[in-house]
């Protein structure tokens, strides 16, 4: 198709220079943590399914830390705050109120991570003082080193100012603009944003009022129950933190590359606002099998976590509403046959589309891990991390990655290196995720379980009702290869795109929705309402059984002490520590490169 | 990337999604029996399961 | 509000279809009888296992009529008692603690898997029918010895257990 160009359409970096630095630097450090972090996917993929054993199996731990906490916290939310500070700054058409504030909060989140990431690497040598093989779930008392849970609080800091800087940014735009509604992207921006408020104070507590000092040997006791408690008071709403920035771009810019427009501006904020109101109440069904919480605290989060499901089933609907309004514009027709007629040539409209495709199949494990009594078949075996990589793994990171081929020219003002490429990447994403997650859900049923370097044991067999356990271990790796071969595609992809000219042209507007804001009660928009009653409902799922564990544990537990996973104590410092710095080193001037740049 | 350029435009009050219904009619079905193949048989179907 | 008839439908539908999965889950709890691991097993001090009669000597012990009650210690990286034996056709209850950190006890194949949290006592019930053998394995990281952390399930045909005790 011949490339038509708006001449001299100007780009989000033409009007916003130093915002688009920000964004920039941002989704770079967000793909490096892309980056490092697959390459410990795939020694952890080749590792448990006994293709290639190079390392001593204690350190899969180390490594399953580090792609736990690179993919799900560093790649992720990186790619969130840039990508929101380009949606805010675009939809409201004004920079940010103080854009050293802005840089202020990016540092911030960027010493956090190294801080944790250091922490977590310094687990490969047994003779520095440092390390954090707890795994993302850093379950006490299992105990890392100070270092990774001060750097975690330093991060989630750094995403509160940010979530700060864009309401600053509206306010300024509401004095302007008193009586209009808010644009759909911003209003995105604030729900979730004050989801995320909500979310992370069951993390704060547990980190700073709990891990860190304990960490610091300020006390020695912990409860274990309340400190995984508040840990999945948080880790549940941080699925809908990955997921809010794909469904922003699901709904605001996938129609426009589908040739048609966003079929509903207000049912994209009804289920925004379902978000903030219902991902929080909900954790506890991470925990429908454990010790010291009543089965109706569990019945109460089951009920919750089912109705969850309805944003994200009106967004089925409305999304592929979209799509096929672009299709029909673009001359397809018949009730099926539409499908052809949308422009699978290019990268950003495939890949959006096949991660919503996997995402459908991510919805129904999600629904099976939702069953209160059902989980009893699957909780903690394979069959969860199958569902999520197809979820947090595909729907965002594949969405993320499309994504990035529509907004990187706009943010650079240079072309994308190979088109070519990026859909050959997001093709093979697919079908590695495909038999992986395959795979994975499949050895789940069998009892096989997460987070285990050696999944073979002495005593036993693991049975397959159909084909054999060889076979879905081949498969596991067959995915896991793919799947690093396509992010190495993807970031080499971006990274030779700063080689190509700058040009103009590469403005990209995006169309209207058929049915837009005026079309919706404006009490959507009161975003103090929809605070409210989510406070509300999270005190009413958490303040009993969170009372409950005190009354039964104790706040500092009964008797248990802390279990350091730190390998060897200290004996030398200066020739580890130098080695243990030298990747960070790397990373930081690939950071700092791309924002100077 | 290509500029889109649409063929025909089609408005709000001509557009009923009906590829869109029926995609999501199927997958309705699909959900419906895969949860009752995944509850009563594989899950029911188990062994050892809590009584109490 | 504006909402397509297409959409409006689709909306019903996702209402029902949430409704009957609540409603599944919650025919499994009343009619099946599936009950959920609770709060029913109490507290425990972590670092005194070994003054609490039921945990000093990890075992199975009859405690009624075709009733037995397994008392397991999950710890860094065994189960304790290693095998648990119990009979045929019986309903057995597994308590199972840790003294040091969070462990899951999967036994495989089968539904019965649950975590384990020191401090805490986790509490389930099954029914034993017929004889056989099953592995047991943690499911959750506890340590770097995680992956070979195991035990066994023995399930042996009435005639042939012994009574309650076995190894410690």
């Amino acid at each position: 198709m011949a490339e038509a160009l708006d001449a001299g359409a100007p780009t989000f970096a033409d009007r916003f220079p130093q915002e688009a630095a920000v964004v920039k630097a941002a989704l770079t450090s967000s793909f490096v943590a892309l980056f490092l972090g697959a390459i410990f996917g795939i020694v952890q993929g080749l590792h448990r399914t006994n293709v290639l054993r190079e390392i001593d199996s204690q350190y899969y731990y180390t490594i399953l830390t580090a792609h736990g906490v690179l993919m799900v916290v560093s790649f992720t939310i990186f790619f969130l705050v840039g990508l929101f500070t380009w949606a805010t700054v675009r939809s409201l058409d004004r920079p940010v109120v103080d854009i050293r504030y802005t840089w202020t909060w990016y540092g911030l989140m960027l010493v956090g991570t190294l801080m944790a990431v250091v922490a977590v690497l310094g687990g490969f040598f047994p003779s520095v003082d440092i390390s954090a093989d707890v795994l993302f779930t850093f379950y006490a008392p299992l105990q890392a080193h100070p270092l990774f849970y001060g750097g975690l609080a330093i991060f989630v800091i750094g995403t509160w100012l940010a979530g700060a800087d864009w309401f600053r940014a509206w306010w300024a735009w509401k004095q302007d603009n008193p009586d209009e509604r808010i644009p759909l992207q911003a209003f995105m921006v604030l729900t979730t944003m004050l989801m995320w408020y909500i979310a992370t104070i069951g993390i704060a507590i547990a980190v700073v009022g709990f891990l860190l000092p304990w960490s610091l040997g300020l006390f020695d006791n912990i409860n274990p129950l309340l400190t995984r408690t508040l840990f999945w008071f948080w880790g549940h709403p941080v699925v809908y933190f990955w997921l809010m920035p794909a469904y922003l771009l699901w709904y605001t810019v996938l129609p426009t590359l589908s040739g048609g427009r966003l079929f509903s501006d207000p049912l994209a904020r009804v289920v925004f606002v379902l978000f903030l109101l219902l991902s929080t109440p909900v954790g506890i069904h991470h925990q429908y099998v454990d010790p010291g919480i009543a089965e109706g605290f569990k019945m109460i989060a089951m009920t919750n976590t089912m109705f969850l499901l309805l944003p994200s089933l009106l967004t089925a609907f409305t999304v592929v509403a979209s799509m096929e309004h672009g299709a029909r514009q673009r001359g397809g027709t018949g009730l099926f046959g539409w499908l052809r007629a949308l422009p699978w040539r290019n990268p950003a409209f495939t890949g959006m589309a096949l991660a919503g495709l996997m995402f459908a199949a991510g919805g129904f494990s999600g629904m099976i891990n939702a069953g209160m009594n059902i989980n009893y078949l699957i909780h903690n075996t394979l069959w969860v991390p199958g569902h999520f990589h197809l979820t947090v793994g595909t729907a965002v990171a594949l969405t993320f990655m499309a994504g990035t081929y529509w907004l990187w020219p706009q943010l650079t003002n240079r072309q994308l290196y190979s088109r070519p490429i990026g859909l050959a990447q997001v093709v093979i994403w697919f079908v590695g995720m495909a038999l992986m997650s395959n795979a994975m859900h499949v050895m789940g049923l069998f009892g096989v379980p997460r987070r285990t370097a050696e999944p073979q044991y002495q005593g036993f067999d693991f049975l397959a009702s159909f084909g054999s356990i060889t076979e879905f271990r081949l498969q596991l790796a067959l995915g896991a290869t793919l799947l690093f071969i396509s992010t190495v595609l993807f970031v080499g992809n971006i990274a030779a795109s700063s080689g190509t000219p700058k040009r103009s042209g590469h403005g990209r507007p995006l169309s209207q929705p058929l049915s837009g804001a005026a079309d919706s009660p404006a009490v959507l928009d009161n975003l103090r309402l929809w605070f409210g009653i989510a406070m509300v409902l999270v005190v009413l799922a958490y303040t009993l059984p969170l009372v409950s564990i005190i009354d039964g544990g104790g706040l500092l537990g009964r008797g248990v002490e802390p279990v350091p996973v730190i390998a060897e104590p200290l004996t030398t410092l200066a020739e580890p520590l130098s080695a243990a710095a030298e990747p960070i080193t790397e990373w930081a001037k690939a950071t700092l490169g791309g924002v100077l740049r | 990337m290509t500029a889109e350029q649409p063929s025909t435009e089609i408005g709000h009050d001509e557009f009923d999604p009906r590829g869109t219904l029926a995609l999501i009619l199927v997958y309705f079905a699909i959900l419906v029996g895969l949860w009752v193949f995944m509850y009563f048989v594989e899950f029911l179907g188990n062994g050892l399961t809590v009584m109490g | 509000m504006n909402i397509h008839s297409y959409e409006k439908i689709w909306l019903v539908l996702a209402t029902l279809l949430i409704v009957g999965l609540i409603s599944t889950v919650t025919y499994g709890a009343t009619a099946v009888g599936v009950e959920m691991v609770s709060d029913s097993g109490g507290t425990i001090n972590a670092s005194a296992l070994d003054e609490d009669p039921r945990f000093s000597e990890p075992r199975v012990e009859q405690v009624g009529d075709n009733e037995y009650a397994a008392y397991v210690v999950a710890q860094q990286f065994i189960f304790k008692p290693d095998p648990i034996t119990v009979p045929a056709n019986s309903t057995v209850t597994f308590y199972v603690t840790s003294p040091d950190v969070i462990h899951g006890f999967e036994i495989v194949g089968t539904n019965a898997n649950a975590m384990v949290v020191p401090g805490e006592v986790t509490e389930l019930t099954v029914e034993m029918n017929e004889p056989g053998e099953y592995g047991i394995l943690c499911n959750e990281y506890c340590g770097n010895g995680h992956h070979v952390m195991e035990g066994k399930l023995i399930v042996q045909p009435e005639s042939e257990f012994q009574g309650g005790e076995t190894d410690g």
